[in-house]
Protein backbone atom coordinates (compact mmCIF):
# COMPACT_ATOMS: atom_id res chain seq x y z
CA UNK A 1 0.00 0.00 0.00
CA UNK A 2 1.13 3.58 -0.75
CA UNK A 3 -0.25 6.77 1.01
CA UNK A 4 0.08 9.88 -1.23
CA UNK A 5 0.02 13.04 0.45
CA UNK A 6 0.72 17.00 -0.02
CA UNK A 7 2.29 19.06 3.15
CA UNK A 8 3.79 21.98 3.59
CA UNK A 9 4.53 21.88 -0.26
CA UNK A 10 6.48 18.42 -0.43
CA UNK A 11 4.96 15.68 -2.00
CA UNK A 12 5.77 12.76 -0.37
CA UNK A 13 4.61 8.51 -0.95
CA UNK A 14 4.69 6.78 2.27
CA UNK A 15 5.51 3.26 1.43
CA UNK A 16 3.28 2.07 4.04
CA UNK A 17 4.29 -1.87 4.68
CA UNK A 18 8.05 -1.18 4.57
CA UNK A 19 7.67 2.00 6.13
CA UNK A 20 9.37 3.97 3.12
CA UNK A 21 9.43 7.69 2.96
CA UNK A 22 10.01 8.80 -0.81
CA UNK A 23 9.99 12.86 -1.90
CA UNK A 24 8.54 12.99 -5.14
CA UNK A 25 8.23 15.34 -8.00
CA UNK A 26 4.64 15.98 -9.91
CA UNK A 27 5.21 13.50 -12.28
CA UNK A 28 6.06 10.62 -9.85
CA UNK A 29 2.90 11.71 -7.76
CA UNK A 30 0.93 11.41 -10.72
CA UNK A 31 2.27 8.03 -11.85
CA UNK A 32 2.43 5.88 -8.72
CA UNK A 33 -1.65 5.16 -8.42
CA UNK A 34 -1.70 4.36 -11.69
CA UNK A 35 1.32 1.81 -11.64
CA UNK A 36 0.11 0.80 -8.27
CA UNK A 37 -2.73 -0.72 -9.74
CA UNK A 38 -1.11 -2.09 -12.90
CA UNK A 39 1.19 -3.88 -10.12
CA UNK A 40 -1.27 -5.13 -8.69
CA UNK A 41 -3.29 -6.76 -11.64
CA UNK A 42 0.22 -8.77 -12.30
CA UNK A 43 1.74 -6.89 -14.90
CA UNK A 44 5.34 -6.94 -15.92
CA UNK A 45 8.24 -4.27 -15.64
CA UNK A 46 8.32 -4.05 -19.56
CA UNK A 47 4.25 -3.82 -19.67
CA UNK A 48 4.39 -0.98 -17.29
CA UNK A 49 7.19 0.77 -18.53
CA UNK A 50 5.53 0.20 -22.18
CA UNK A 51 1.69 1.45 -21.15
CA UNK A 52 2.98 4.36 -18.91
CA UNK A 53 6.53 5.93 -20.48
CA UNK A 54 4.66 8.30 -23.20
CA UNK A 55 5.81 8.92 -26.99
CA UNK A 56 9.24 7.66 -28.19
CA UNK A 57 10.70 11.13 -27.21
CA UNK A 58 9.19 11.29 -23.86
CA UNK A 59 12.29 10.46 -21.86
CA UNK A 60 10.85 12.26 -18.74
CA UNK A 61 8.34 9.94 -18.33
CA UNK A 62 10.44 7.38 -18.97
CA UNK A 63 13.05 8.26 -16.71
CA UNK A 64 10.58 8.47 -13.54
CA UNK A 65 8.51 5.01 -14.76
CA UNK A 66 11.90 3.49 -14.42
CA UNK A 67 12.69 5.10 -11.02
CA UNK A 68 9.53 3.75 -9.73
CA UNK A 69 10.37 0.01 -11.19
CA UNK A 70 13.38 0.72 -9.47
CA UNK A 71 12.10 1.04 -6.19
CA UNK A 72 9.31 -1.27 -6.20
CA UNK A 73 11.84 -3.94 -7.40
CA UNK A 74 14.16 -2.34 -4.55
CA UNK A 75 11.16 -3.90 -2.21
CA UNK A 76 10.61 0.32 -1.16
CA UNK A 77 7.61 0.98 -2.99
CA UNK A 78 4.36 -1.31 -3.66
CA UNK A 79 5.39 -3.80 -0.81
CA UNK A 80 2.82 -5.97 1.00
CA UNK A 81 1.62 -6.57 4.28
CA UNK A 82 3.10 -9.77 4.88
CA UNK A 83 3.15 -9.76 8.87
CA UNK A 84 -0.14 -11.10 10.17
CA UNK A 85 0.74 -14.79 10.52
CA UNK A 86 3.90 -13.50 12.68
CA UNK A 87 1.81 -10.91 14.77
CA UNK A 88 -0.41 -13.78 15.19
CA UNK A 89 2.21 -15.99 16.70
CA UNK A 90 3.80 -13.26 18.33
CA UNK A 91 0.96 -12.29 20.27
CA UNK A 92 0.15 -16.04 20.91
CA UNK A 93 3.51 -15.88 23.29
CA UNK A 94 2.59 -16.02 27.21
CA UNK A 95 1.38 -12.36 28.02
CA UNK A 96 4.15 -11.01 30.35
CA UNK A 97 3.93 -7.73 32.26
CA UNK A 98 6.14 -4.77 31.63
CA UNK A 99 4.55 -1.98 32.63
CA UNK A 100 2.34 -0.38 35.61
CA UNK A 101 0.32 2.10 36.43
CA UNK A 102 0.19 2.90 40.03
CA UNK A 103 -2.70 4.59 41.61
CA UNK A 104 -0.82 5.70 44.31
CA UNK A 105 -3.12 7.86 45.79
CA UNK A 106 -6.85 8.06 44.45
CA UNK A 107 -7.49 11.74 45.49
CA UNK A 108 -6.53 14.73 44.54
CA UNK A 109 -6.39 18.21 45.30
CA UNK A 110 -7.79 19.88 42.04
CA UNK A 111 -10.73 19.14 40.44
CA UNK A 112 -10.66 18.81 36.16
CA UNK A 113 -13.26 18.84 34.45
CA UNK A 114 -12.29 16.04 31.95
CA UNK A 115 -9.83 13.52 34.50
CA UNK A 116 -11.39 10.03 34.00
CA UNK A 117 -11.30 9.76 37.62
CA UNK A 118 -14.52 12.03 37.54
CA UNK A 119 -13.62 15.04 38.77
CA UNK A 120 -10.61 13.49 40.54
CA UNK A 121 -12.74 11.58 42.78
CA UNK A 122 -12.55 8.34 40.51
CA UNK A 123 -14.48 5.58 40.22
CA UNK A 124 -15.51 4.04 44.18
CA UNK A 125 -14.04 5.65 47.31
CA UNK A 126 -11.24 7.98 47.84
CA UNK A 127 -7.93 6.56 48.90
CA UNK A 128 -3.81 6.13 49.08
CA UNK A 129 -2.10 3.19 48.46
CA UNK A 130 -0.15 2.02 51.14
CA UNK A 131 3.29 0.64 51.34
CA UNK A 132 2.20 -2.72 51.45
CA UNK A 133 0.43 -2.65 48.68
CA UNK A 134 2.76 -0.74 46.41
CA UNK A 135 5.16 -3.23 47.24
CA UNK A 136 3.22 -6.29 46.49
CA UNK A 137 2.26 -4.73 42.98
CA UNK A 138 6.15 -4.21 42.54
CA UNK A 139 6.43 -8.19 43.67
CA UNK A 140 3.98 -9.17 41.57
CA UNK A 141 5.77 -7.20 38.50
CA UNK A 142 8.63 -8.35 38.59
CA UNK A 143 7.18 -12.18 39.15
CA UNK A 144 5.51 -11.73 35.77
CA UNK A 145 7.82 -10.01 33.92
CA UNK A 146 9.28 -13.21 32.62
CA UNK A 147 12.79 -12.50 30.74
CA UNK A 148 11.96 -8.28 30.34
CA UNK A 149 14.48 -6.00 32.11
CA UNK A 150 13.05 -2.62 31.88
CA UNK A 151 10.21 -2.52 33.77
CA UNK A 152 8.40 0.87 33.83
CA UNK A 153 6.56 1.83 36.75
CA UNK A 154 4.31 5.30 36.57
CA UNK A 155 3.35 6.84 39.85
CA UNK A 156 0.06 8.55 38.77
CA UNK A 157 -3.09 9.75 40.75
CA UNK A 158 -5.35 10.92 41.34
CA UNK A 159 -2.59 13.35 42.38
CA UNK A 160 0.67 11.14 43.44
CA UNK A 161 2.13 13.92 45.39
CA UNK A 162 -0.28 13.72 48.01
CA UNK A 163 0.94 9.96 49.04
CA UNK A 164 4.70 11.09 48.34
CA UNK A 165 6.17 8.98 51.03
CA UNK A 166 5.07 5.96 49.90
CA UNK A 167 6.53 6.59 46.53
CA UNK A 168 9.75 6.87 47.66
CA UNK A 169 9.53 4.13 49.54
CA UNK A 170 8.83 2.23 46.56
CA UNK A 171 11.32 3.93 44.39
CA UNK A 172 13.66 2.34 47.26
CA UNK A 173 12.24 -1.10 47.38
CA UNK A 174 12.24 -1.01 43.54
CA UNK A 175 15.66 -0.68 43.42
CA UNK A 176 16.51 -3.30 45.76
CA UNK A 177 14.53 -5.73 43.55
CA UNK A 178 16.08 -4.61 40.23
CA UNK A 179 19.89 -5.77 42.10
CA UNK A 180 17.90 -9.17 43.54
CA UNK A 181 16.58 -9.84 39.65
CA UNK A 182 18.53 -8.36 37.22
CA UNK A 183 15.87 -5.91 36.18
CA UNK A 184 15.79 -2.32 35.68
CA UNK A 185 13.11 0.02 36.80
CA UNK A 186 11.98 2.97 34.90
CA UNK A 187 9.54 5.16 36.79
CA UNK A 188 8.18 8.18 36.10
CA UNK A 189 6.61 10.48 37.96
CA UNK A 190 3.04 12.31 36.80
CA UNK A 191 2.14 15.25 38.73
CA UNK A 192 -0.31 18.09 38.34
CA UNK A 193 2.63 20.24 39.91
CA UNK A 194 0.57 22.30 42.79
CA UNK A 195 2.66 20.92 45.35
CA UNK A 196 6.23 20.23 43.34
CA UNK A 197 8.84 21.23 45.98
CA UNK A 198 12.77 21.96 45.50
CA UNK A 199 13.03 18.45 47.75
CA UNK A 200 10.89 16.50 45.81
CA UNK A 201 12.07 17.26 42.51
CA UNK A 202 15.67 16.94 43.74
CA UNK A 203 14.55 13.45 44.48
CA UNK A 204 12.50 13.10 41.03
CA UNK A 205 15.82 14.52 39.61
CA UNK A 206 17.71 11.14 41.15
CA UNK A 207 15.22 8.55 40.59
CA UNK A 208 12.85 9.12 37.55
CA UNK A 209 13.29 8.53 34.56
CA UNK A 210 10.43 10.89 33.41
CA UNK A 211 8.83 13.46 34.59
CA UNK A 212 5.39 14.49 33.45
CA UNK A 213 4.24 17.40 34.47
CA UNK A 214 0.27 18.64 33.70
CA UNK A 215 -0.59 22.34 31.95
CA UNK A 216 -2.94 23.23 29.71
CA UNK A 217 -1.30 25.99 27.98
CA UNK A 218 -2.82 29.64 28.35
CA UNK A 219 -4.00 30.22 31.66
CA UNK A 220 -7.34 30.70 30.48
CA UNK A 221 -7.81 27.27 28.89
CA UNK A 222 -5.69 25.94 32.07
CA UNK A 223 -8.13 27.38 34.87
CA UNK A 224 -11.05 26.55 33.08
CA UNK A 225 -10.69 22.85 33.02
CA UNK A 226 -8.12 22.31 35.55
CA UNK A 227 -9.66 24.14 38.92
CA UNK A 228 -9.17 23.66 42.74
CA UNK A 229 -12.33 21.77 44.15
CA UNK A 230 -13.09 25.58 45.27
CA UNK A 231 -13.60 26.17 41.76
CA UNK A 232 -10.37 28.38 41.65
CA UNK A 233 -8.15 28.04 38.68
CA UNK A 234 -4.47 25.99 38.82
CA UNK A 235 -2.34 27.77 36.52
CA UNK A 236 -0.91 30.61 38.75
CA UNK A 237 2.96 29.51 39.86
CA UNK A 238 2.51 26.18 37.48
CA UNK A 239 4.77 28.22 34.63
CA UNK A 240 7.82 29.32 36.79
CA UNK A 241 7.89 25.67 38.72
CA UNK A 242 8.02 23.52 35.77
CA UNK A 243 10.57 26.22 34.18
CA UNK A 244 12.98 25.43 37.11
CA UNK A 245 12.32 21.24 37.02
CA UNK A 246 12.99 21.27 33.00
CA UNK A 247 16.03 23.28 33.46
CA UNK A 248 16.90 21.45 36.24
CA UNK A 249 16.83 18.01 33.91
CA UNK A 250 18.48 19.65 30.92
CA UNK A 251 15.18 20.10 29.26
CA UNK A 252 15.45 16.72 28.96
CA UNK A 253 13.20 13.30 30.38
CA UNK A 254 10.23 15.62 31.17
CA UNK A 255 7.48 17.13 29.70
CA UNK A 256 4.77 19.81 30.01
CA UNK A 257 1.65 18.19 28.75
CA UNK A 258 -2.26 19.65 28.54
CA UNK A 259 -5.16 17.90 27.26
CA UNK A 260 -7.15 20.01 24.54
CA UNK A 261 -10.79 20.08 24.48
CA UNK A 262 -13.84 20.98 22.80
CA UNK A 263 -13.25 24.58 24.52
CA UNK A 264 -9.81 25.01 22.95
CA UNK A 265 -9.75 23.71 19.42
CA UNK A 266 -7.38 26.33 18.87
CA UNK A 267 -4.35 24.08 21.05
CA UNK A 268 -1.62 24.77 18.77
CA UNK A 269 -1.53 28.80 20.52
CA UNK A 270 -1.29 26.21 24.19
CA UNK A 271 1.41 24.46 22.29
CA UNK A 272 3.52 27.89 21.15
CA UNK A 273 2.72 29.42 24.48
CA UNK A 274 4.06 26.47 26.28
CA UNK A 275 7.15 26.84 23.51
CA UNK A 276 7.29 30.36 24.51
CA UNK A 277 7.67 29.91 28.46
CA UNK A 278 11.08 28.28 27.35
CA UNK A 279 9.73 24.72 27.54
CA UNK A 280 11.51 22.36 24.68
CA UNK A 281 9.58 19.25 25.55
CA UNK A 282 5.77 19.88 25.07
CA UNK A 283 2.88 17.26 24.32
CA UNK A 284 -0.76 18.57 24.25
CA UNK A 285 -3.47 15.91 23.16
CA UNK A 286 -6.72 15.05 22.41
CA UNK A 287 -8.95 14.84 25.45
CA UNK A 288 -10.68 11.07 25.60
CA UNK A 289 -14.11 11.53 27.06
CA UNK A 290 -17.44 10.24 25.87
CA UNK A 291 -18.88 11.66 23.38
CA UNK A 292 -21.82 12.87 26.08
CA UNK A 293 -19.45 15.47 27.74
CA UNK A 294 -19.94 18.70 27.03
CA UNK A 295 -15.96 19.17 26.18
CA UNK A 296 -15.68 16.10 24.14
CA UNK A 297 -14.32 16.77 20.38
CA UNK A 298 -16.75 16.66 17.65
CA UNK A 299 -17.34 15.84 14.28
CA UNK A 300 -17.36 19.42 13.89
CA UNK A 301 -14.21 20.33 15.60
CA UNK A 302 -12.99 17.79 12.82
CA UNK A 303 -11.53 20.39 10.43
CA UNK A 304 -10.62 23.13 12.89
CA UNK A 305 -8.42 20.76 14.49
CA UNK A 306 -6.75 19.34 11.13
CA UNK A 307 -6.09 22.98 10.36
CA UNK A 308 -4.25 23.48 13.79
CA UNK A 309 -1.83 20.43 13.35
CA UNK A 310 -0.53 22.12 10.31
CA UNK A 311 -0.33 25.09 11.91
CA UNK A 312 1.61 23.44 14.34
CA UNK A 313 3.71 21.81 11.83
CA UNK A 314 4.46 24.74 10.29
CA UNK A 315 5.24 27.30 13.35
CA UNK A 316 7.47 24.28 14.16
CA UNK A 317 9.81 24.32 11.19
CA UNK A 318 10.20 28.33 11.25
CA UNK A 319 11.51 28.10 14.54
CA UNK A 320 13.98 25.12 13.99
CA UNK A 321 15.44 26.73 11.00
CA UNK A 322 15.17 30.19 13.11
CA UNK A 323 17.31 28.12 15.56
CA UNK A 324 14.79 27.67 18.16
CA UNK A 325 13.33 23.98 18.44
CA UNK A 326 11.28 22.54 20.48
CA UNK A 327 9.29 19.13 20.35
CA UNK A 328 5.98 18.08 20.48
CA UNK A 329 5.54 14.99 21.02
CA UNK A 330 3.14 13.69 18.70
CA UNK A 331 4.87 15.22 15.52
CA UNK A 332 8.01 12.99 17.07
CA UNK A 333 8.44 10.12 15.00
CA UNK A 334 11.87 7.55 14.42
CA UNK A 335 12.12 6.54 11.15
CA UNK A 336 15.64 4.84 11.27
CA UNK A 337 15.35 3.77 14.60
CA UNK A 338 11.80 3.09 15.72
CA UNK A 339 10.02 0.05 17.05
CA UNK A 340 10.00 -3.42 14.93
CA UNK A 341 6.55 -4.40 13.26
CA UNK A 342 5.72 -6.72 16.04
CA UNK A 343 5.30 -3.85 18.56
CA UNK A 344 4.30 -1.45 16.17
CA UNK A 345 1.30 -3.81 15.21
CA UNK A 346 0.29 -5.53 18.93
CA UNK A 347 -1.11 -2.74 20.09
CA UNK A 348 -1.14 -0.65 23.46
CA UNK A 349 -0.60 -3.31 25.72
CA UNK A 350 -3.28 -2.54 28.18
CA UNK A 351 -4.76 -5.51 29.69
CA UNK A 352 -1.60 -7.95 29.50
CA UNK A 353 1.72 -5.66 28.87
CA UNK A 354 1.12 -2.79 30.82
CA UNK A 355 -1.57 -2.99 33.82
CA UNK A 356 -3.11 -0.42 36.20
CA UNK A 357 -3.14 -1.12 40.33
CA UNK A 358 -5.62 0.98 42.64
CA UNK A 359 -4.57 1.60 46.16
CA UNK A 360 -6.48 -1.18 46.90
CA UNK A 361 -4.07 -3.49 44.91
CA UNK A 362 -6.75 -4.21 42.23
CA UNK A 363 -5.90 -4.62 38.62
CA UNK A 364 -7.65 -3.40 35.77
CA UNK A 365 -6.43 -3.53 32.06
CA UNK A 366 -5.23 0.68 32.16
CA UNK A 367 -6.15 3.91 34.34
CA UNK A 368 -8.57 4.53 31.86
CA UNK A 369 -10.87 1.33 32.72
CA UNK A 370 -9.76 1.50 36.60
CA UNK A 371 -12.81 1.14 39.06
CA UNK A 372 -15.18 -0.04 36.41
CA UNK A 373 -16.48 -3.43 37.65
CA UNK A 374 -16.76 -5.24 34.32
CA UNK A 375 -12.94 -4.54 33.86
CA UNK A 376 -11.58 -5.85 36.68
CA UNK A 377 -8.63 -8.39 36.28
CA UNK A 378 -7.52 -9.58 39.52
CA UNK A 379 -5.59 -7.99 42.40
CA UNK A 380 -1.56 -7.52 42.74
CA UNK A 381 -2.11 -10.46 45.99
CA UNK A 382 -3.87 -13.16 43.74
CA UNK A 383 -2.94 -12.30 40.04
CA UNK A 384 -5.43 -12.10 37.50
CA UNK A 385 -8.36 -13.87 37.66
CA UNK A 386 -10.46 -12.66 34.89
CA UNK A 387 -8.41 -14.84 32.35
CA UNK A 388 -10.84 -14.07 29.46
CA UNK A 389 -10.76 -10.83 29.60
CA UNK A 390 -6.81 -10.43 29.84
CA UNK A 391 -6.54 -12.43 26.40
CA UNK A 392 -9.89 -10.57 25.23
CA UNK A 393 -7.43 -7.28 25.37
CA UNK A 394 -4.36 -9.33 24.55
CA UNK A 395 -5.94 -10.60 21.09
CA UNK A 396 -6.74 -6.79 20.47
CA UNK A 397 -4.34 -5.64 18.02
CA UNK A 398 -4.35 -4.01 14.42
CA UNK A 399 -5.14 -7.38 12.45
CA UNK A 400 -8.47 -7.59 15.27
CA UNK A 401 -9.41 -4.25 14.64
CA UNK A 402 -11.80 -4.23 11.25
CA UNK A 403 -10.84 -0.50 10.78
CA UNK A 404 -6.81 -0.49 10.72
CA UNK A 405 -6.37 -3.18 8.36
CA UNK A 406 -6.13 -1.12 5.81
CA UNK A 407 -5.16 2.50 7.38
CA UNK A 408 -2.11 4.01 6.58
CA UNK A 409 -1.29 5.18 10.26
CA UNK A 410 -1.49 1.65 11.54
CA UNK A 411 2.62 0.80 11.63
CA UNK A 412 2.93 4.09 13.51
CA UNK A 413 -0.55 4.68 15.48
CA UNK A 414 -0.68 0.62 16.52
CA UNK A 415 -4.17 0.54 16.35
CA UNK A 416 -5.51 3.38 18.76
CA UNK A 417 -6.57 3.20 22.42
CA UNK A 418 -9.21 0.64 23.37
CA UNK A 419 -10.53 3.22 26.08
CA UNK A 420 -11.40 5.43 23.35
CA UNK A 421 -13.37 2.41 21.15
CA UNK A 422 -15.15 1.40 24.32
CA UNK A 423 -16.08 5.29 24.63
CA UNK A 424 -17.30 5.73 21.09
CA UNK A 425 -18.01 2.13 19.91
CA UNK A 426 -18.66 0.04 23.24
CA UNK A 427 -16.29 -2.34 22.68
CA UNK A 428 -12.58 -2.29 22.58
CA UNK A 429 -12.37 -3.51 19.03
CA UNK A 430 -14.27 -0.69 17.62
CA UNK A 431 -12.73 2.40 15.86
CA UNK A 432 -13.08 6.17 17.08
CA UNK A 433 -13.01 8.15 13.90
CA UNK A 434 -12.21 11.78 15.20
CA UNK A 435 -9.33 9.97 16.98
CA UNK A 436 -7.93 8.18 13.81
CA UNK A 437 -8.46 11.65 11.87
CA UNK A 438 -5.97 13.46 14.09
CA UNK A 439 -3.72 10.47 14.46
CA UNK A 440 -3.67 10.36 10.34
CA UNK A 441 -3.06 14.17 10.12
CA UNK A 442 -0.38 13.94 12.78
CA UNK A 443 1.74 11.21 11.31
CA UNK A 444 1.77 13.32 7.89
CA UNK A 445 2.80 16.34 9.72
CA UNK A 446 5.46 14.14 11.70
CA UNK A 447 7.03 12.63 8.18
CA UNK A 448 6.73 15.80 6.34
CA UNK A 449 8.65 17.73 9.69
CA UNK A 450 10.99 14.78 8.72
CA UNK A 451 11.17 15.23 4.95
CA UNK A 452 12.14 19.13 5.58
CA UNK A 453 14.93 18.14 8.08
CA UNK A 454 16.25 15.72 5.04
CA UNK A 455 15.58 18.36 2.43
CA UNK A 456 17.34 21.30 4.42
CA UNK A 457 20.24 19.42 5.39
CA UNK A 458 20.70 18.33 1.38
CA UNK A 459 20.43 22.17 0.92
CA UNK A 460 22.91 22.88 3.41
CA UNK A 461 25.66 20.92 2.41
CA UNK A 462 25.39 21.82 -1.70
CA UNK A 463 25.89 25.32 -0.26
CA UNK B 1 17.25 9.60 -8.63
CA UNK B 2 15.61 12.71 -10.29
CA UNK B 3 12.30 12.42 -9.33
CA UNK B 4 12.50 10.64 -6.22
CA UNK B 5 14.53 10.99 -3.01
CA UNK B 6 14.42 9.10 -0.18
CA UNK B 7 14.84 9.26 3.45
CA UNK B 8 16.47 6.45 5.52
CA UNK B 9 14.17 4.43 7.04
CA UNK B 10 14.05 1.01 9.09
CA UNK B 11 13.28 -0.85 6.77
CA UNK B 12 10.08 -3.17 8.51
CA UNK B 13 10.50 -6.25 6.75
CA UNK B 14 13.62 -6.77 8.14
CA UNK B 15 12.57 -6.16 11.52
CA UNK B 16 10.04 -8.57 11.66
CA UNK B 17 13.04 -11.22 10.52
CA UNK B 18 14.34 -10.15 13.74
CA UNK B 19 12.83 -7.95 16.48
CA UNK B 20 10.08 -9.05 18.89
CA UNK B 21 12.04 -8.21 21.60
CA UNK B 22 9.20 -6.81 24.08
CA UNK B 23 12.29 -4.27 26.03
CA UNK B 24 10.95 -1.24 24.33
CA UNK B 25 8.60 1.61 26.19
CA UNK B 26 4.66 1.03 26.21
CA UNK B 27 2.60 2.91 24.36
CA UNK B 28 -0.57 4.63 25.39
CA UNK B 29 -2.42 7.11 23.71
CA UNK B 30 -4.65 8.37 26.14
CA UNK B 31 -3.65 12.09 27.09
CA UNK B 32 -3.20 12.13 30.40
CA UNK B 33 -0.43 9.53 30.24
CA UNK B 34 1.74 11.56 27.28
CA UNK B 35 0.88 9.61 24.98
CA UNK B 36 2.80 7.55 23.23
CA UNK B 37 2.24 6.21 19.42
CA UNK B 38 4.87 3.94 18.65
CA UNK B 39 5.93 5.95 15.82
CA UNK B 40 7.95 8.34 18.43
CA UNK B 41 9.64 5.45 20.10
CA UNK B 42 13.15 3.86 19.74
CA UNK B 43 14.02 0.05 19.47
CA UNK B 44 16.35 -1.10 22.68
CA UNK B 45 18.21 -2.89 19.95
CA UNK B 46 19.20 -0.99 17.94
CA UNK B 47 19.82 2.06 20.67
CA UNK B 48 22.45 -0.13 21.74
S1 LIG C 1 -5.54 5.65 12.95
FE1 LIG C 1 -7.36 4.50 13.56
S2 LIG C 1 -7.70 3.06 11.87
FE2 LIG C 1 -5.60 3.80 11.72
S3 LIG C 1 -4.37 2.30 12.81
FE3 LIG C 1 -4.90 3.95 14.26
S4 LIG C 1 -6.75 3.25 15.28
FE4 LIG C 1 -6.50 2.00 13.46
S1 LIG D 1 -6.34 1.62 26.17
FE1 LIG D 1 -5.88 3.76 25.71
S2 LIG D 1 -5.56 4.73 27.69
FE2 LIG D 1 -5.38 2.53 27.99
S3 LIG D 1 -3.19 2.07 27.76
FE3 LIG D 1 -4.14 1.74 25.77
S4 LIG D 1 -3.86 3.68 24.70
FE4 LIG D 1 -3.55 4.06 26.90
Amino acid sequence: MVHLFENHGYKIALDVDSGSVHIVDDLVYELIPQIEKAVEAGKSDAQIAAEFGGGLMDMERKEAVAEILELKNNGVLFSKDEYEAQVAAFTKREAVVKAMCLHIAHACNLGCKYCFAGEGEYYGPCGLMSEEVGKQALDYLVAHSGTRRNLEVDFFGGEPLLNWDVVKALVRYGRELEKKHDKNFRFTLTTNGTLLTDDILEFANQEMSNLVLSIDGRPEVHDRMRPYHNGKGSHEGLVEKYKKAADSRNQTNYYVRGTYTHFNTDFSEDVLYLADQGFEQISVEPVVAPPTEAYALTEEDLPVLLEQYDKLADEMLKRRRAGKPFNFFHFMIDLEGGPCVYKRLSGCGAGCEYVSVTPWGDIYPCHQFVGQPEFLLGNVKDGIKNTELRDEFHNCNVYSKPACKNCFAKYYCSGGCMANSQHFSGNIYGAYEIGCELQRKRIECAIMLKVAESMDAQEEEEN
Amino acid sequence: MKHIKSLNTRDLKKSAKKGGCGECQTSCQSACKTSCTVGNQSCEQLKK
